[in-house]
């Protein structure tokens, strides 16, 4: 058993939809979304242009679906796609595509390249195209259960360590929960500060909450390497969990794929309506401080800024939360240029920072989001995707940078009103 | 103003006729306005058209109705625009002169003579290429006679439809191989003046230009002065509004009809049709078609006897029958179905040849 090129060809076959079909024959080549993607503008390179890295997908398209193509391929006018082609466009489709969705907003004609990008993916890697970290980070979320190689006991020892260090309780498979709390590899790994201000929270709001053994982890490598019988498995454990423990909502946490993978792919992956709802943490945060139930007092002095994760932001439609939530703890809170729908991409997300060999792409491409930092003119920036925060530690370590990057969500824990409760 | 008028002067032959000098300023500050220039050139036109010697005109027919002549001689009389006619020195107008035979000919000849470079040549009716005998006047072939008459033109105004762009006679299937004046005059100033028939005042005020410049007023691209022909029937149409609100007459007598709407849907083809008839209007001013109850019918426009029926609304095809137009979409929607159920074979294959992926073969085993 092997990845080859046929199952590669077949799956391209596959995956062309009418909305494809619809955005291969309605590209008017304009060019607008190279201006609108990090990778081209950072290198000035055309083969960074969006659209230019589907023209494999394009030309299966083209041979397979359309009355021209057919009649060239059965007069052998056509080139067909070979492997040689997909090992030349593995780094266009993998390294320089973070899936950010921002050509989309642009083109004159509507063509999601995001959307395509990730159906083009399904073929790239049932070919053995996929780069080879991902292919890992993919094995270990499947065998093991995180991207990362994680197991339940790690994600226990941060129980008891944040219990220790708020005096309040985690709660595990609790039935009839409110939330079911999800967490990222990162957050577990490199930000336990999470867990921790979410404990505070959810116990100020009266909010009951609970994480369950088997579906602690939010992402999902087999949206990343684009393998959907993957990601299926991986997302059916979060779905299975969830209505086992007969939670209303799940929430997504501070975490960008994990929230398209659940919220938009994952109905369509399983082939049903989900019975809970899936919110992203600042969707319930906003939800809690609308309500009344999340009091902070004091304000932040320092001037801070706030970097929108693509997901969340421009394809999840999460902006106006952030915005009022910083309001309530940020005394000098400044918009980067572009904010928003139209924010530019940390540069690593789409699996782009699991992946070592595109490092160094991704460091010139954090050029852009370093002018953006720098027209705020803050040291404080804040987001909501730990994925985004540790390409951009990354980035302004890279660059010297003096500023610091937080969890939104923690620093609304640092301003709460600690209540006890009688 | 009251200096003597010269003798042979305009302003003398006016004087004659007992024309005081304010009406004809009131004339000339209606043309003024007309031809869309300042105000202030009324008097300067008053000063230059009395001053004139009578302007020699040649007035030539060829294949043509005598609608065009018909229509100068239509407007009423006593009117300026009539008497500008006696102002000119009309030398040769076969319908019009009183002269025959070998005696009209030798007018022709003399004005030409005495006015060399100087007269004005005036064309109605196009001319058969196909055999010169289709059209002849006095035994000279309409080509010849044209060639012959303009080298000595100081302008040439080509008036009505088939002058100016072949009219009626070129209609399709074009039996005399008819031609405007225009594709065979290519060294002269030509004025187009087109209409079926053209409007009397845009006639007379082209020449009352004339006579004052002592150029040719402005064109647009076919040749037509911009002051009558700048803009559409359409825009000037009284009965626009009723277009904007989409209120249209279906027939010619239903009520929206008796209620003057629009009658684009019956055929009107004032949208493309440059004129000035819904401002400047006919008989005096006192109608034109579409006030009448009829939709324009485009005359003045190159071709519009072939531009498609009289009663098809513009957004209407004009050349492909309702079973041809049945025919292509029957076959588009067939070809649509093959290549749909074609593509859909191809995706349900695409499938069914799917094996699930799993974590061992997202690589290659050579890798």
């Amino acid at each position: 058993m092997s990845a080859t090129l046929a199952k590669g060809l077949n799956s391209f076959k596959e995956v062309i939809d009418a909305p494809i079909a619809s955005f291969f024959s309605s590209c008017v080549h304009c060019g607008l979304c190279a201006e609108a993607c990090l990778f081209y503008t950072e290198t000035g390179d055309a083969k960074y242009t969006p659209i230019h890295k589907l023209e494999p997908l394009r030309r299966v398209w083209q041979q397979e679906y359309t009355l021209l193509g057919k009649v060239g391929k059965a007069l052998g006018l056509s080139t067909p796609v070979t492997d040689a082609e997909l090992t030349e466009w593995e780094p266009l489709v993998y390294d320089s595509c973070t899936l950010c969705g921002r050509c989309a907003m642009v083109c004159p004609v509507g063509n999601d390249m995001t959307y395509m990008i990730r159906k083009m993916r399904e073929g790239m890697a049932a070919s053995g195209h996929a780069p080879e970290d991902l292919v890992g980070a993919t094995t270990r979320a499947v065998t093991i259960g995180s991207p990362m190689g994680i197991k339940w006991p790690a994600v226990l020892a941060q129980i008891k360590h944040v219990q220790a260090e708020t005096g309040i309780e985690v709660p595990v498979e609790k039935e009839g929960a409110e939330y079911l709390v999800l967490m990222s590899s990162m957050e577990i790994i490199n930000f336990p500060e999470y867990l921790s201000a979410l404990s505070r929270i959810f116990k100020q709001a009266g909010v009951s909450w609970t994480l369950a053994q088997d579906a602690f982890e939010a992402t999902n490598s087999g949206i990343q390497i684009g393998a959907s019988d993957l990601a299926r498995e991986i997302v059916s454990r979060i779905v299975v969990a969830a209505e086992r423990l007969k939670v209303k909502c799940v929430i997504s946490p501070e975490c960008g794929h994990a929230f398209t993978a659940l919220r938009w792919e994952g109905p369509n992956l399983m082939g049903r309506p989900f019975g809970f709802e899936v919110k992203h943490i600042l969707e319930v945060l906003d939800e809690l401080h609308s309500a009344g139930k999340l009091k902070t007092q004091g304000k932040d002095k320092r001037p801070l800024t706030y970097h929108d994760p693509c997901q969340i932001a421009r394809r999840g439609g999460v902006v106006e939360q952030p915005r009022r939530l910083l309001h309530e703890v940020a005394e000098d809170f400044r918009e980067m240029p572009d904010a928003g729908t139209m924010n530019w991409c940390c540069g690593g997300g789409g699996g782009v920072s699991a992946n070592s060999r595109a490092e160094p792409l991704r460091l010139q491409a954090f050029k852009h989001k370093k002018g953006q930092i720098e027209a705020t003119g803050t040291q404080t920036l804040i987001t909501a995707c730990a994925n985004c925060r540790i390409v951009m530690e990354e980035g302004l370590e890279h660059y010297h940078m003096k500023v610091e990057v937080l969890g939104l969500t923690e620093l609304l824990a640092e301003y709460l009103v600690e209540e006890e409760k009688t | 103003m009251k200096q003597a008028e010269q003798p042979g002067s305009v302003g003398e032959g006016l004087k004659q006729r007992g024309i005081t000098r304010r009406e004809f300023l009131k004339f000339c500050t209606a043309m003024t306005a007309m031809l869309a220039l300042p105000p202030a050139m009324a008097s300067v036109m008053a000063e230059a058209i009395s001053k004139a010697r009578r302007q020699s005109v040649i007035w030539l027919s060829f294949q043509e109705c005598t609608g065009c002549t018909e229509s100068i001689t239509r407007s009423h009389s006593p009117t300026l625009e009539n008497l500008i006619f006696d102002l000119i020195s009309l030398d040769y107008h076969h319908t019009l002169q009183a002269a025959s035979g070998a005696a009209a000919e030798h007018a022709r000849e003399l004005a030409m003579k005495g006015n060399e470079g100087k007269y004005l040549l005036i064309v109605d009716g196009s001319i058969p290429l196909g055999n010169p005998g289709y059209s002849t006047i006095a035994g000279i072939s309409n080509y010849d006679m044209l060639l012959e008459t303009a080298r000595g033109a100081a302008a040439i105004v080509a008036v009505g439809t088939c002058a100016t762009y072949g009219g009626l006679p070129k209609a399709d299937p074009n039996p005399t191989g008819a031609v405007s004046v225009g594709d065979i005059i290519k060294d002269k100033p030509i004025i187009n003046v087109p209409g079926c028939p053209p409007i009397p005042v845009v006639m007379t005020g082209v020449l009352a230009h004339f006579l004052t410049f002592g150029n040719i007023p402005e064109l647009d691209a076919l040749g037509r002065p911009k002051s009558f022909y700048g803009e559409t029937i359409h825009d000037r149409c009284y009965r626009r509004p009723f277009y904007d609100q989409g209120k249209f007459a279906q027939t010619f007598d239903d009520e929206a009809a008796r209620k003057g709407w629009c009658l684009f849907k019956l055929g009107c083809k004032g949208p493309v049709t440059y004129n000035a008839c819904a401002t400047t209007k006919w008989n005096d001013g006192t109608s034109f078609p579409i006030q009448s109850g009829h939709g324009c019918i485009g005359c003045s426009e190159p071709n519009f006897w072939d531009a498609g029926p009289l009663y098809k609304a513009l957004s209407m095809p004009v050349s492909a029958t309702a079973a041809m137009l049945g025919g292509a979409a029957a076959a588009g929607a067939a070809a649509g179905v093959a290549i749909t159920w074609h593509n859909r074979s191809t995706k349900a294959a695409a499938k069914a040849a799917h094996e699930k992926v799993t974590v061992q073969e997202l690589m290659r085993e050579e890798k």
